[in-house]
């Protein structure tokens, strides 16, 4: 359970920090765009610089972001194996027996591990140095203009922050039920399926169980206390857009358009 | 064999933001067939202290003997696993544990994840259903159509089937009525006296320390504050009340008549022997 503090707030003290929400999700949502645009390494390493440098004025520790990269290792490793059997493409690389690995399988599971490394590394940097409440309060922002056309943007914002803070109450809960249950002999970590499907069971029925409970008496309570969706409320908290903010969207929109030009001039690919 | 802890520390998020020092160095001998009651302020470490005995946390630092296990620092689940049978842990609120469609199932489950047969299994939570005050109309209804009170003790049973030689207490009366905490109350009472179990009571109930206690540890910020039994330790509630423990009502009335010029010997620590106390007083002063 020790890698719970991922995609968790981080509360240090930086100019990432401070920015708005509103231009965090837009430039996260500009670089994904861009991350998927083929702009060859050219882009890619627009994108990678880009991120290296808000990963270092943001002062988070660069082991945290590779250690948020474990959970997808396997994943690589899985990828590798698939394409070097598969593709068969390019030039050969490594000759063993009848068995060769061509250089478009390698190209390939690079490309892919890239994206996917940035897209994780780019949400990591987000939501460690945004608290949950800003990033809602963003989106809501941003969901505002769409108001007219039937989104709900405070409901919404309403249910991602009920959400997000009902996390860490469930992660509480869960490791509470995880230890009542290994105190009576499951065993999370070793076991055949047999016992894994078990000991799951043995976790996420009584965890469905506190959270209809949770969700009940919030219910009740928001309502004992006149809570309205529709009505119109104001914010104690305004947002407001400074340097730093222009500078990093500016800066996402011209990597995006990099990427757009590369691709559809394929100059430098 | 009593259970030794030794400079026994304990780190909770090691080496993130979140880090924090939750025991700092604790130093203890718990008795074996005693009843030892664990307080101290909310946050002062007493869960993750108690979460040490059976394997659940493994220490930063130092180390624990108990039931002929050594438990150090790097120890993996598997070596411990044995151990959960023999320590018993219920939690706060254990009925957030039950999970299975029948309470026999759900008793069962301990036993069964141990290796006994279904029967074997299932005989032994036909024993130990009365012990908790339930009968046996209740093995195949649903753990979740019960009251929170009945939940509470199918889910003590759930542990107390493993017929554990410790059994560790975590608040098991937060949350009942003042009649249920006593039946339960009794319950390990019973348990101690018959079947000579030693028994670990976290409480933040000075009443119960007071009546069902036989030793008393008192942490405060990860460390032991105080160690004695319960009698020598009632006996002194001048700096109980100094670091916030609010003394039984029997503590404070003595305090109260003592202020008001009675003699009260320390070692008075139940009603009857006060009443003849202060009747013999005013007898004279009459
Ligand atoms: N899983 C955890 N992760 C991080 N810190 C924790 C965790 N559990 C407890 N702590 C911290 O360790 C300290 C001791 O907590 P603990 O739960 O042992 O206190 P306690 O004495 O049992 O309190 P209470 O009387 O409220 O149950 C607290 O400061 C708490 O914030
Ligand atoms: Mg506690």
């Amino acid at each position: 359970m020790n890698n719970i503090a991922l995609g968790r707030y981080m509360p240090l003290n930086s100019s990432v920090h401070r920015m708005d929400p509103r231009a965090k999700i837009l430039i996260l949502l500009l670089l994904m765009i861009a991350i998927f645009i083929p702009a060859g390494v050219f882009g890619y390493v627009a994108i990678g610089l880009f991120i290296l440098f808000s990963l270092m004025i943001s002062k988070l520790k660069i082991s945290y972001a590779l250690r948020a990269m474990k959970p997808i290792f396997w994943m690589m490793i899985f990828l590798l194996v698939v394409n070097v059997l598969v593709i068969k493409t390019g030039t050969p690389w490594i000759q063993w027996g009848w068995f060769t690995v061509y250089s478009d399988a390698i190209y390939q599971t690079l490309y892919i591990v890239v994206r996917l490394m940035f897209m994780i590394v780019l949400t990591t940097i987000l939501t460690a140095t945004t608290k949950p409440l800003d990033l809602t309060l963003g989106i809501e922002k941003l969901l505002k203009p769409f108001e007219k056309i039937g989104v709900p943007a405070h409901i919404i914002a309403m249910m991602i922050s009920i959400a997000l803070r009902f996390i860490p109450t469930l992660i509480e809960e869960t490791q509470r039920i995880m230890n009542a249950q290994a105190s009576r002999g499951v065993d999370f970590e070793n076991g055949g399926l047999k016992e894994k499907v078990f000991s799951i069971l043995s976790l996420i029925v009584p965890l469905f169980v506190s959270s209809f409970d949770r969700a009940e008496q919030l219910a009740n309570a928001m309502e004992a206390r006149g809570y309205d969706p529709n009505k119109k409320r104001t914010r104690y908290k305004v947002l407001k857009m400074t340097g730093l903010d222009i500078v990093g969207m500016t800066g996402s929109i011209c990597i995006l358009g990099i990427c757009i030009f590369i691709c559809i001039t394929k100059i430098g690919m | 064999m009593a259970i030794e802890i030794n400079h026994l520390e304990h780190v909770y998020n090691t080496d993130t933001p979140f880090e924090h020092k939750a025991l700092h160095g604790i130093d203890l001998s718990i008795p074996e067939g005693k009843v030892t009651a664990i307080i101290g302020q909310t946050g002062s470490g007493k869960s993750t202290l108690v979460q040490h005995l059976n394997g659940l946390l493994i220490p930063s630092a130092g180390s624990l003997d108990i039931c002929g296990f050594h438990i150090q620092p790097l120890l993996k689940i598997k070596d411990v696993k044995q151990l959960r049978k023999e320590v018993g842990l219920v939690f706060q609120f254990p009925e957030y544990q039950l999970f299975e469609e029948t309470i026999e199932k759900d008793i069962a489950f301990g036993p069964k994840n141990f290796g006994e047969t279904e029967e074997n299994a299932n005989e032994l939570v036909r024993k130990i259903l009365p012990m908790v005050g339930l009968d046996e109309s209740y093995l195949q209804r649903s753990p979740f159509e019960l009251s929170g009170g009945q939940k509470r003790r199918v889910a003590i049973a759930g542990i107390l089937v493993l017929n554990p030689k410790v059994l560790v207490l975590d608040e098991p009366t937060a949350g009942l009525d003042p009649q249920g905490a006593k039946e339960m109350m009794s319950l390990f009472m019973e348990l101690n006296q018959v079947q000579k179990k030693t028994i670990l009571l976290v409480s933040h109930d000075m009443e119960h320390v007071m009546r069902y206690c036989d030793h008393v540890v008192v942490l405060d910020h990860g460390k032991v504050l105080q160690e004695s039994d319960v009698k020598t330790f009632f006996e002194h509630p001048e700096w109980m009340m100094e670091v916030g423990i609010n003394p039984p009502a029997i503590v404070r009335l003595k305090v109260m008549l003592k202020e008001k010029g009675f003699v009260i010997p320390d070692e008075i620590l139940n009603e009857e022997e006060l009443i003849q106390c202060i009747k013999g007083q005013v007898m004279i002063h009459e």
